[in-house]
């Protein structure tokens, strides 16, 4: 099998991951459940994983790092704190439906800005512009759809500047690129733990620059009499019983990120990513991609003879795995002009060898062939 | 040898004080609060067994000190104490 797919979980893993989830699954119960061994082992592991995280990402304060079960819990965390009905809210126009339904849900008063893929410049323009309209901003970091890389400490920058809060969707950056807390002083950066961080499903962490309110409330093993949520974070955002031994994992995953540095990794996918292009290129397919520094390691196209979903199921009957369609993320796709067909995507990690690559583009291009002879 | 314990409201900010003073060469163990010592029912503590004046300094100074110390006596109670 050829993995291709990285951008929406990571499949092939750090070794000690499997062995810190198995290993948890052993001999953790839950923090903050009691002073025996297994449930101390367990508080232990978790603060251990919040204070990775949080020298990864430059965070001063481990318990600033929530964990959530992924991107988009942290990311209703994050906007549901600060977003209510009529809230002036400014996106890019690469959002995941994991920003754009809560907005919606909410009756948030939504302005888009910079819908011009791997064109940074003018998404500045238009932000510099749209912000002193806005209430509070959400930015992705990268586009899960193209891999497009949005000028993040920019945004950050001009959001401070305007005085408006920002919430940083680094989905598709945490473990790629760096995610520098400190630096962008957002009020929430939002990121699954089973993509780049190379944790299990069921992992997410958002990063606090701000207290947030409770998304739901429940048990927290302390301050039990008091009928609210403890005002303190993590535990004030951390309702019910942790996962564990997801967390144990994602604890390996982050050292892993952490030990090989995102410059390596992020060089790394770059090199795949030419290597993707260099394969298809020619090959009559259309290739999104973009200037040198503003796309990362993903490759979104689309084959004019074709359906995305069609030759998507054919390279799976091949075990070369890709993800065709929308990609939960239908403003990005409006924005590019691909909401009618979609794309067919592909997607990198640290553990895809340009060698597999190549093979899984030849399979891409074998695949597309047969349809268009016949 | 005196034994102290300084309470916290929730088990990380018992994390966060532990790993600060290990940091600052103390032996620190984490523990339960005794029930009858938790006012909101449910919390952490720290068990210190020397240099609580200059402990409780540090944890003033990184934004950690509760203002809550026990010492336990010969009895087996906790009483509270002042830095």
């Amino acid at each position: 099998m050829i993995y291709l797919d990285s951008a929406a979980t990571s499949l092939l893993k750090p070794a000690a991951v499997e062995r810190a989830v198995l290993q948890a699954m052993r001999t953790m119960t839950s923090p903050g459940r009691g002073g025996h061994a297994p449930t101390m082992l367990a508080a232990e592991t978790v603060y251990a994983c919040r204070e990775t995280a949080a020298t990864l990402f430059h965070m001063s304060d481990a318990s600033r790092v929530v964990f959530t079960m992924n991107a988009t819990h942290a990311l209703n965390i994050a906007i549901r704190s600060l977003v209510r009905a009529g809230t002036r809210v400014l996106i890019s126009g690469f959002e995941h439906n994991a920003v754009t339904r809560p907005l919606h849900a909410l009756g948030a008063e939504v302005c888009v800005a910079g819908r011009s893929l791997f064109d940074p410049e003018a998404l500045l323009r238009e932000w510099r512009a749209a912000l002193p309209e806005a209430d509070v901003a959400v930015c992705t970091m990268v586009s899960n759809v193209f891999g497009y890389v949005l000028p993040i400490a920019e945004i950050a920058e001009l959001c401070r500047n305007a005085g408006v809060k920002l919430i940083v969707d680094a989905s598709q950056a945490a473990g790629i690129l760096p995610v520098d807390a400190g630096r962008l002083q957002a009020a929430f950066i939002a990121m699954p733990g089973h993509k780049g961080l190379m944790g299990p499903q069921g992992t997410g962490i958002l990063l606090c620059g701000e207290d947030g309110d409770p998304l739901i409330q429940g048990g927290s093993g302390s301050e039990s009499r008091l009928q609210t949520m403890p005002e303190t974070l993590p535990e004030r955002l951390e309702a019910g019983t942790h996962n564990v031994c997801g967390i144990a994992g994602l604890l390996e995953g982050i050292r892993y990120v952490s030990e090989k540095g995102t410059e390596g990794i992020l060089a790394h996918e770059t090199e795949l990513l030419q290597t993707a292009v260099d394969c298809l290129d020619g090959s009559g397919f259309e290739l999104f991609t973009g200037p040198e520094g503003t796309q990362c390691g993903v490759l979104s196209l689309r084959c004019p003879w074709m359906d995305c979903e069609e030759l998507a199921g054919r390279l799976a009957l091949r075990g070369v795995c890709v993800r065709a369609g929308l990609h939960c993320a239908p403003a990005a796709h409006e924005s590019a002009g691909t909401l009618e067909t979609g794309t067919l995507r592909l997607s990198f990690s640290p553990f895809l060898s340009a060698g597999e690559l190549a093979q899984g583009c030849s399979v891409l291009l074998e695949e597309s062939e047969k349809t268009k002879r016949n | 040898m005196t034994q102290y314990l300084i309470t916290f409201r929730t088990l990380t900010q018992a994390q966060r004080a532990a790993r600060l003073l290990e940091r600052a060469g103390y032996t620190v163990t984490i523990r339960r609060t005794p029930a009858g010592l938790s006012a909101s029912g449910c919390g952490y503590a720290i068990n210190l067994r020397r240099g609580v004046p200059e402990a409780t300094e540090m944890l003033k100074r990184n934004g950690l000190w509760t203002g809550r110390l026990f010492r336990r006596e010969q009895d087996g109670e906790y009483r509270e104490v002042m830095p």
